[in-house]
């Protein structure tokens, strides 16, 4: 009796320590991935380089600060952005308030005109401020927006296939996802168009841990079709500084907080 | 001021708050070269008969943050200085120097920002259509093909802003009366009624400015704030038109900048995948209240609704519809007499803007059309521009004014056609 106590105790143990990661949905994984890569901390603030290369190997620079509040995990977000390079577009605000299961809203501040432009933003696959990144690769894809599929597991990491719900606005037919088993970070990503051709990469070239959380320092995209492609570079990060709500609001974005962008 | 001494002012300011950084390798002073040109496409009486725009601009612009234990760096003190020096071949080469910003802001409590001096003022919901925003306005530039930045002159202004937490509001006090730049028949020619047609260097009329005085103070004001997504704005403005549509005295050919308030109030948001936006003012003359007189501009209505859809692909479509009323115009008909030039009580007015960008975002291709079904007038700007690179940028672009009338808004401006180019170099 004694011994099949044991028995079974020891299969609940083994079951027990087997079953999370045995159980893990494919939406768990995505779900998980989601929150690594978009919702680290309460809220973020990091200095953003790009270095956009066209395909006749011509640079342009971007140098922006971004703010970034987490109103609910998972789900709704507040971005703020101070772009400082290059000059004509210095001092330029952007604000977005990212919303699920309809458009996000984002404004546009134009100092020369002290204008508040407001942006119609039902394109999420438009190019974010010329770069080779598009504006759902910064503020994050809905989880809900694809089928998910695990294709497999291979070297530490979950290759995951995804499928749009909605084909329309894409402009890919699919894409794979790599994510890592340990810290659920993106890795990599390919997007393929519907003739299976790859069109498209977006990979974590280097990932730190700031503050405990994983965090990519630097990601490239590459576009095979037009030939190019984005470096984005990510210095001074820090998470959970206590940003506030009322940071996101008009008055900031016609006057910058002083003490979150110097 | 004469413009030696304004400029040397400038420069010396400047230095003051852009010096230490000036030698620390010019990174805090911005700015950019430009070389605008213009040919006109069509002949009218003004100076020139080839071109109306030929000039080279530099801006120089720099932020200063006060830092250190001082009051103003506690309360975040930031001053912003906005030149530009211009050569202007259009009147021989002279030289000037326009002051954009000169100015401070700071916080000097929690819920109040406060910004003092020489400033750029917007607000209102409007595409190139202004109906709350009474703030001075450069419609030479626009005309002639200068950039977007150009339509909006400075104010000498204190502004203050609140934001307790029901409702924001800015209220700005302007001191020094900036009427808007218009055609005046040096540059472009334009409807003069004294001349009784569409007239360059024959106009000879004479505009009485707005003394500086304190009971000639000009007052806006805004309350504003968010419901979820959308946002709601009331207005109040108290001054003068920016305009001079009234007359003095007739016989001298004097015009004058009529007193005004103007009540209104405005909508934006999402809505049908894209942004709509409605605003309405009531525009009150004080100095023609019933409309009796005929020398000075009625009380007017107007109201517009908007709509913008982003269509992918970087593609956008913006369309505004705009509708002006001129109130009490029994009695302005009643009043007029036999030889005056008479305005439609209603005009409407249509707008439409195409943006297309091409090859990441670094060529621009925009169609912003006016069409008035009314006054049977428009204008269209057509543009394209591209990004050589950071640094480089060259523009092309027309402007098409056109019109049956020589006395609708666009219909006095068709002898200003041009096609024009800028090309900047951004530092």
């Amino acid at each position: 009796m004694r011994k099949i106590t044991i028995l079974i105790t020891a299969i609940i143990l083994v079951l027990s320590l087997a079953v999370p990661a045995k159980a893990l949905t494919v939406d768990e994984i995505i779900d998980k991935a989601n929150l690594t890569s978009y919702y680290a901390g309460a809220d973020g603030m990091s200095d953003v380089k790009m270095t956009i290369t066209d395909s006749q190997g011509r640079q342009r620079f971007r140098e922006f600060r971004i703010l970034r509040l987490n109103v609910k995990e998972g789900a709704a977000q507040k971005f703020y952005i101070y772009f400082k390079k290059p000059s004509d577009v210095a001092a330029m605000t952007y604000m977005v308030w990212k919303q699920t299961g309809r458009d996000d809203d984002r404004w546009l501040y134009l100092p020369a005109l002290d204008l508040v432009r407001r942006i119609a933003s039902s394109d999420k696959r438009s190019s974010f401020v010329g770069s080779h990144f598009v504006y759902e690769d910064v503020s994050g894809r809905g989880v809900q927006a694809d089928v998910h599929e695990l294709v497999e597991e291979i070297d530490g990491l979950y290759k995951i296939k995804n499928t749009p719900k909605e084909s329309r606005g894409v402009e890919f037919k699919y894409y794979f996802v790599w994510i890592d088993k340990q810290n659920f970070m993106p890795m990599k990503a390919e997007y393929y168009n519907a003739q299976n051709k790859l069109i498209r990469t977006i990979e974590a070239v280097e990932i730190q841990d700031i503050q405990g959380y994983p965090t990519v320092v630097k990601s490239k995209t590459v576009d095979l079709e037009r030939a190019g492609e984005t470096l984005m570079e990510f210095s001074n990060i820090s998470y959970d500084v206590g940003l506030t709500d009322n940071i996101f609001k008009e008055r900031y974005l016609r006057k910058a907080p002083s003490q979150w962008i110097e | 001021m004469k413009l030696k001494k304004r400029i040397f002012l400038f420069v010396v300011v400047f230095l003051f708050f852009a010096g230490k950084r000036v030698y620390a390798g010019l990174s805090s002073v911005h700015g950019f070269a430009e070389l605008d040109y213009g040919i006109k496409l069509s002949d009218d009486n003004t100076k020139r008969d080839d071109f109306n725009l030929l000039e080279q601009r530099l801006q120089l612009k720099s932020i200063y943050r006060f830092r250190g234990d001082s009051y103003l760096s506690e309360k975040g003190a930031v001053v912003k200085l906005k030149g530009d020096f211009t050569v202007d071949e259009y009147f021989s080469g002279k030289t000037n120097f326009e002051l954009r910003e000169f100015n401070l802001s700071l916080t000097p409590f929690d819920l109040m920002d406060v910004k003092l001096g020489s400033q750029i003022s917007t607000w209102g919901t409007g595409d190139y259509l202004f109906i709350n925003d009474m703030f001075p306005k450069d419609y030479v530039s626009f005309f002639a093909g200068r950039d977007d930045e150009y339509l909006k002159k400075p104010s000498y202004a204190i502004k203050t802003s609140f934001y307790p937490d029901i409702t924001n509001i800015d209220f700005i006090i302007i001191p020094y009366f900036t009427p808007n730049t218009h055609a005046k028949g040096d540059r472009l020619s334009f409807f003069d009624s004294f001349q009784g047609g569409i007239s360059g260097t024959n106009s000879d009329r004479h505009i009485v400015s707005v003394p500086f005085q304190l009971s000639n103070n000009e007052y806006a004001l805004r309350i504003y704030r968010n419901f979820g997504s959308n946002e709601a704005a009331f207005y109040y403005f108290q001054g003068f038109d920016k305009s001079p549509r009234s007359y003095k005295d007739e016989s001298a050919r004097q015009l004058f900048y009529e007193r005004l308030d103007v009540y209104g109030a405005s909508i934006r948001g999402p809505i049908a995948s894209g942004i709509g936006n409605a605003e309405v003012g009531y525009v009150y003359s004080r100095e023609d209240s019933d409309g009796n007189n005929r020398l000075v501009a009625n009380s007017m209505f107007k109201a517009m609704a908007g709509y913008t859809k982003d269509l992918g692909n970087d593609f956008s479509v913006g369309v505004q519809y705009f509708i002006e009323e001129i109130l009490d115009y029994d009695n302005y008909e009643d009043n007029l007499l036999a030889a005056d030039y008479r305005f439609d009580e209603f005009r409407h007015l249509l707008t439409n803007r195409i943006t297309k960008l091409f090859k990441n975002q670094t060529v621009q291709l925009s169609l912003f059309t006016f069409f008035s079904p009314s006054d049977k007038d428009g204008y269209a700007r057509p543009s394209i521009s591209y990004d050589i690179s950071d640094q480089w940028k060259v523009t092309f672009g027309a402007n098409l004014p056109w019109g049956e009338d020589d006395i609708t808004e666009f219909g006095q401006m068709e002898k200003n056609k041009n096609v024009f180019t800028r090309v900047r170099y951004n530092f």
